[in-house]
């Protein structure tokens, strides 16, 4: 097809794409589908306006005035942007969760950890009662963390996607479940990291190095990775109006 | 007709102009124009987030096409999405006919007696 009009449309699309960009949340990377479909449909407006007759430039300034208000535009994407960064975030989330909660039982079954009320506990010390009871608690948090963490998961998944259909979008409750839920791994990675630390000042030799290792380092990239996100889906959803 | 008239069914307008085939956003847009005879006006740019959010909801399905050296998004209605469209329609049947009962009765109200 012929482009003469596109191809003198350039000023009028890209400033009025440059201004829907600038009030898109996310990051560059959730933008550059939305800017490259707008970008072709402003061409497409382009040719329709330049076949009635109009110059290249001013059939450009007409497809983008048929466009509609950049700040409108963005707001509609925005929504979308920050369904499909939360439903990432969540995805990813649930998806590595049980993964990283395989290391730490393997981790723990390999280095012969009794349960504080197991006859093999291994813990000597002068207050055996009270370590089991803080060992207990802990493990109680770690659990308690890695529900939450799955529980708005599994939330932030169901609000953006199929179920859509017959419910009414509320695009700020999405990013804000994907954000408990990158806190809640936080929580259970955290803790996990700060149980081995005590075993380690306790009775490192139980430990299997390996798998401890490999464990913890899970844990702390997740770690690093769910602060980030949940930090970016706060920051979308603060975004949205 | 003015955007805020269509609240509540862009959805099934969307849907219904790509009952025949798939389309790209701007001629979904034209399609618009022309099956209403121009009565629709909508900023073209409100369709595409409505776009995106049919197809998260599995209602369309999108692909990326190229013809005459221009990258497109298609959209097609998926299984659901026919459905969906069912349902809108006898939906809207009901509406419109308890609203044209309403708004435009046939023959002036029977006084009491």
């Amino acid at each position: 097809m012929n482009r003469p009009a596109a191809a003198g449309a350039g000023s009028a699309v890209e400033r009025y794409l440059a201004e829907v960009t600038a009030r898109l949340p996310g990051p560059a990377r959730a933008q550059v589908g939305i800017v490259a479909e707008l970008r072709s449909g402003l061409l497409d407006a382009t040719d329709a306006h330049a076949r009635t007759g109009l110059p290249p430039a001013e059939a450009a300034l007409a497809a983008a005035r048929e466009f509609g208000d950049p700040a409108q535009v963005a707001v509609g994407f925005g929504a979308e942007i920050a369904a499909s960064q939360a439903r990432r975030v969540a995805v990813t989330l649930l998806v590595t969760g049980p993964l990283v909660g395989l290391l730490w039982v393997a981790t723990a079954l390999a280095s012969h950890l009794g349960l504080p009320f197991a006859p093999h506990w291994p813990w000597a010390g002068p207050a055996p009662g009270l370590r089991a009871v803080i060992y207990l608690v802990a493990v109680a948090a770690v659990a308690l963390a890695a529900g939450v963490t799955a529980w708005a998961a599994v939330l932030g998944i169901a609000t953006t996607g199929r179920l859509t259909r017959w419910r009414p979008a509320r695009p700020r409750q999405a990013p804000m479940a994907a954000a408990i839920a990158g806190f809640g791994a936080v929580s259970a990675d955290g803790l996990g990291l700060a149980l081995l630390a005590a075993q380690l000042a306790i009775a490192p030799g139980k430990l299997s190095p390996v798998l401890a290792g490999t464990a913890a380092a899970a844990s702390v990239a997740r770690m690093m990775l769910a602060r980030r996100a949940a930090h970016r889906c706060l920051a979308i959803r603060a975004s949205l109006t | 007709m003015r955007a805020e008239t269509l609240k509540g069914h862009l959805d099934g307008i969307l849907l219904a102009v790509l009952e025949p085939g798939a389309c790209h956003g701007y001629a979904i847009m034209e399609a618009l124009r022309v099956r209403s005879d121009g009565q629709l006006d909508l900023p073209t740019g409100t369709v595409y987030p409505a776009l995106h959010r049919l197809e998260r909801a599995g209602l369309i399905q999108a692909s990326w096409s190229v013809a005459g050296g221009r990258r497109r998004r298609v959209y097609q209605l998926t299984a659901a999405g026919r459905r969906a469209l069912d349902t809108e329609r006898s939906t809207w049947r009901d509406f419109s006919a308890a609203v044209t009962a309403l708004l435009l009765p046939a023959a002036p109200a029977v006084s009491p007696a």
